[in-house]
């Protein structure tokens, strides 16, 4: 569940009017447990290549996007003055880091990226302060990246492979809409999340389906 | 400084949303006006519309004979102000009906139900003027088999089309998956007796498809059912006069589990259940549907047990008169239902507030026939077409083609402008869309 608190003031958010932002801030009955489907029973046919691209870790260093190859990737791209949803979604990354952390089995597959497409605020300095606050300390969890980008230009491509538009709004705001990525081993972007469906359970599910896929033993057989 | 995350307690989690949240209300401000039709996933409109997109089907001998996205201007400080303003020809017909944009609102994707062509309209990069930037032309060989794109509906960086048909030319329906960058991603047919794919049926499972709409919060989808091409591009008048056509229509509701993309339950709703609207309210869960041929408006809920079952709940006009009711629009409050009825070209406005039992406050002849119906957000302006489709219109002095634009106060209608299509060498004007330049500010 999210916290109360959390839940009650994006219903009184909701209420107050659409956003230009995100389609729906999540309602209070967002976090209400709809029947979540057993991982392996439904399928998550691949959506499209999920992009690389060079990046920067929090100590400021290049490396690829996706990093090595190998496991599940549940990337999230956000900024780190945003006002509305993006704290949302990376509460919601947290729950799922701690969520996976008790399941070893399973977070030792997977990994977290968050991404900043505002790479002129959002330095490997403020990231890694942004990531402190944020990424779960038990050695169970799976291992969450803070990524930003050298500027506009090495961004650019990467948003553009995922189809993230990001447009200035007012007072410095980044107008865009909410979405996260669950990439296969393969790099193939096999579920696109708003913020309505972001629940950990579910992701986590859908983690689970792709792992099931991989061994073989699932139901759910890409095409 | 970037915002403080809180990782330690749930407590601190929480006092991070709640400076989250403030800062979110403080941005968002009044209401903000869009449409009530459209899929909740999408962006929303920062203001009042500024423009009507009606995609409209192309008339042999009218201006260049082509369907087309028809941009009519809805700002009312404009010395164009009601008017047509600009025209994005698709060349040739492909019987022009429904569409929808992406989440991010920058393509609105319309469907050709002859020949199953898709076409994609950038409309963020000059919002008044749309232009064509890429068809899709191998639905129905791609979908495996699927023909008819009925809509376009946004998920998360996909498009949802149900379809109406198949290659075969009959009812058998599928929902199609695309990528927002319009490729192909995966086919989900509808359940039939055959195939009912784990569905509990209630009484038959007939495959045909219509609507698709999602209620995110409840992890639930509901299509509805309509007819194949073999019946939907005969003129209407000889499918009339055939018995063994007018028996293959859809009777049939299917809810789904969305994320499975699974069917859970077939609902028996007879006679043709046509347009899905989920009530917005975050207690309100249920949705209204009409049905064409039996002219009832049916209401779709769940109950405390987390079943789900559809019954009707009241008459559209004289269901004894064949009205035929199309098009249906609910207010954002979930309080007022306006259903339009084809034959007679009137609209009905019924208080909805007790869904259970619907109660009708006004109605009003907009023309000699009448199809769709938008309404802003706020309730307050609401647009009406004409077209149904190319073979079903009526004809001669009848044939009437506009888009009329009125004001709603509550209680009754008020015209702010009218185009007649006809006359403007347009077509048959058919879905509508609103438009705004804000969305896209840069």
């Amino acid at each position: 569940m999210r916290p109360a608190v959390l839940l009650g003031l994006a219903a009184l958010a909701f209420g107050a009017a659409a956003l230009a932002h995100d389609a729906h801030p999540p309602r209070p009955e967002a976090a209400a447990v709809f029947p979540i489907p057993p991982p392996g029973s439904y399928r998550l046919p691949a959506i499209k290549p999920a992009a690389r691209g060079s990046v920067l870790d929090e100590a400021g260093r290049p490396r690829d996007l996706l990093g090595d190859a190998g496991g599940i990737t549940v990337l999230a791209l956000i900024y780190t003055r945003c006002g509305d949803v993006c704290p949302l979604a990376s509460a919601d990354m947290a729950r799922l880091q701690d969520l996976a952390a008790t399941d070893p089995a399973v977070g030792r597959r997977m990994r977290l990226v968050t991404l900043s497409f505002d790479p002129e605020h959002d330095t490997p300095e403020v990231m890694r302060d942004f990531a402190a606050g944020w990424r779960s300390a038990d050695p169970l969890a799976p291992p969450w990246a803070f990524l930003t980008a050298p500027g506009r230009a090495e961004i650019a491509p990467i948003l553009a492979a995922y189809g993230q538009r990001v447009d200035g709004g007012p007072n410095g705001a980044l107008n865009h809409v909410f979405r996260a990525f669950l990439i296969d081993s393969g790099c193939r972007v096999r579920n696109i999340y708003s913020l309505d469906f972001f629940e950990p359970a579910l992701v986590l599910t859908d983690v689970r389906t792709l792992l099931l896929e991989e061994s073989g033993s699932g139901e759910a057989q890409d095409r | 400084m970037p915002m403080a995350g809180i990782r330690a307690t749930p407590l601190g989690r929480s006092t991070l949303a709640f400076g989250a949240a403030s800062a979110l209300l403080i941005m968002t401000g009044p209401v903000r006006p869009d449409e009530t039709c459209q899929s909740p996933y999408m962006a929303k409109i920062t203001g009042i519309e500024d423009f009507v997109y009606v995609w409209t089907l192309g008339v042999d001998g009218l201006g260049d004979g082509s369907d087309k996205l028809v941009t009519i201007d809805a700002r009312e400080t404009s010395a164009t102000f009601g008017k047509p303003i600009h025209v994005a020809s698709v060349g040739g017909r492909h019987e022009a009906h429904h569409g929808g944009f992406t989440d991010d609102r920058r393509q609105f994707w319309a469907a050709g139900l002859s020949d199953s062509r898709i076409f994609i309209f950038d409309v963020a990069t000059r919002p008044a003027t749309p232009q064509l930037v890429k068809v899709i032309d191998d639905f129905v060989e791609r979908s495996g088999g699927a023909a008819g794109p009925h809509g376009a509906y946004a998920l998360p960086g996909r498009m949802l089309i149900p379809s109406l048909s198949n290659r075969h030319g009959t009812g058998r329906a599928a929902l199609v998956e695309y990528s927002n960058e319009g490729d192909y991603v995966t086919t989900h047919w509808l359940p039939t007796d055959a195939e009912p794919n784990g569905a509990r049926i209630e009484g038959t499972a007939d495959g045909y498809g219509y609507d698709a709409r999602v209620l995110p919060r409840r992890n639930v989808m509901l299509t509805s059912s309509f007819t194949g091409l073999e019946n939907y591009m005969r003129p209407l008048g000889d499918l009339m006069k055939d018995g063994e056509a007018m028996k293959r229509f859809g009777h049939t509701m299917v809810l789904w589990d969305f994320h499975a993309r699974q069917p859970r339950t077939v609902l028996s709703v007879p006679g043709v259940p046509l347009e899905i609207r989920w009530a917005w309210g975050p207690q309100n869960t249920y949705a209204f549907t009409s049905t064409a041929l039996t002219a009832k408006l049916w209401l779709v809920r769940e109950d405390e047990r987390g079943a789900w079952s559809a019954k009707p709940v009241a008459d559209i006009g004289d269901p004894s008169t064949l009205p035929v009711p199309v098009d249906i629009s609910l207010s954002a409050d979930d309080r007022t239902l306006f259903v339009d009825t084809f034959m007679d070209g009137t609209t009905r406005v019924f208080d909805v507030s007790d869904p259970d039992t619907p109660r009708q406050i006004y109605e009003k002849k907009i023309g000699s026939q009448l199809n769709m119906v938008s309404q802003s957000w706020d309730g307050k302006r609401i647009y009406y077409t004409s077209s149904l489709l190319a073979n079903w219109d009526k004809t001669g002095a009848e044939n009437e083609q506009f888009l009329k634009a009125y004001g709603w106060n509550g209680k009754e209608l008020a015209p702010r402008f009218a185009i007649d299509f006809t006359a403007e060498r347009l077509g048959r004007p058919h879905m509508m869309a609103f438009g705004a330049t804000s969305l896209y500010a840069k």
